[in-house]
C-alpha cells in the first residue's frame, strides 16, 4: 500500500518536473524566441533571478521533486539488481540521505543568495 | 502428464539492444533508462556547479560558465537537452497509458487481433515527432550560440 503511494508520488512529481523543467529550460535556452534579451548564463542575468523569491521558489519546488524523482527512478533500477530485503532497506536509506543533504544543501545557497 | 513451459521471453542483456517481438516500445523502455540516469548524472554536476560556484564571486561564475562554452561539453549539454524532452515525453505517454487515457474503450478480441499496443501506436509515432520536433528546435538553440 506504501509502495502504491510512493509510486503515485513518482508519477505526480514527473508531472510537476515537467511544468517547473519546462520553465526552466525555456528561460535558460528558448529565450531569443520569446523575447531579446542578455544572455540567461551571464553573471547579471543569474544575480536578478537569484533575488526574486518567485525564482528561488521554483528553483527549491524543482529540487525537490526532482530529487525524489530521480533517487526513486534510481531506487527502482538499483533493487532489481539487489538480492535482500535488507540490501533493499540499505539501499533506500541511503538514497533518502542522499536526497536530504542533496536538498538541505541545494536549499540553503538560493536563500542565502536571496539577501545578498 | 506434461507440464506447461511458461513463455520464452526473456531476452536477457541482449534485450537492451534488440528488442525481439517486443520492438518499438522495448527500445522507447531502455532509452528512458538510460536518459533518466543521464539526467540524474547532468542534475548532480548541475547541482554542484550552481551552488558551489555561485556561492563565489563573478570571476569564478564567468570562468565556470565558459568552461562549458567548450564544444565537447556543448554536445553534451545538447544531449542533456535532448534526453530531457524524450524522457519528458515518453513519461507523459507511460503515465497516459498506466491510467488507460487515451487507449480507446476495450473490445472483444475477435481475430484478427488488434492489441492495445497496437492500437496506440499511432500515438507513440506521433509522440516521436513531437520529440524530434523539439530536438531540433533546441539544436538550432545550441548551434546558433544560444546557451
Amino acid at each position: 500500500m506504501r509502495a502504491t503511494r510512493f509510486h503515485l508520488l513518482h508519477i505526480v512529481t514527473a508531472v510537476l518536473i515537467a511544468v517547473f523543467l519546462g520553465i526552466h529550460m525555456v528561460r535558460q535556452h528558448l529565450d531569443a524566441l520569446l523575447y531579446d534579451s542578455e544572455d540567461p548564463s551571464s553573471w547579471a542575468s543569474m544575480i536578478d533571478r537569484a533575488s526574486s523569491g518567485l525564482w528561488a521558489a521554483l528553483y527549491i519546488a524543482l529540487l525537490a521533486v526532482a530529487l525524489y524523482h530521480a533517487l526513486y527512478g534510481l531506487r527502482g533500477i538499483i533493487l532489481e539488481v539487489v538480492p535482500s530485503p535488507r540490501a533493499n532497506r540499505i539501499v533506500t536509506w541511503s538514497l533518502i540521505v542522499v536526497g536530504l543533504a542533496a536538498f538541505g544543501w541545494g536549499t540553503y545557497v538560493p536563500v542565502h543568495l536571496l539577501g545578498s | 502428464m506434461k507440464r506447461m513451459q511458461p513463455r520464452q521471453n526473456n531476452l536477457g542483456p541482449r534485450g537492451w539492444v534488440w528488442a525481439g517481438r517486443y520492438q518499438m516500445e522495448r527500445y522507447l523502455y531502455v532509452l528512458h533508462r538510460v536518459t533518466g540516469l543521464g539526467l540524474l548524472l547532468f542534475g548532480v554536476i548541475h547541482l554542484i556547479m550552481t551552488t558551489f560556484f555561485r556561492i563565489g564571486d563573478e570571476d569564478m561564475w564567468e570562468s565556470t560558465i565558459s568552461v562549458l562554452h567548450n564544444p565537447v561539453l556543448k554536445v553534451g549539454a545538447y544531449l542533456v537537452a535532448a534526453g530531457f524532452v524524450f524522457h519528458a515525453l515518453n513519461g507523459l505517454r507511460l503515465i497516459l497509458q498506466e491510467f488507460g487515457f487515451a487507449l480507446g474503450r476495450p473490445s472483444p478480441p475477435v481475430y484478427p487481433y488488434k492489441d492495445a499496443l497496437r492500437k496506440r501506436r499511432p500515438w507513440t509515432v506521433g509522440m516521436i515527432g513531437v520529440i524530434v520536433a523539439l530536438s531540433a528546435v533546441l539544436l538550432y538553440d545550441f548551434v546558433s550560440g544560444g546557451w
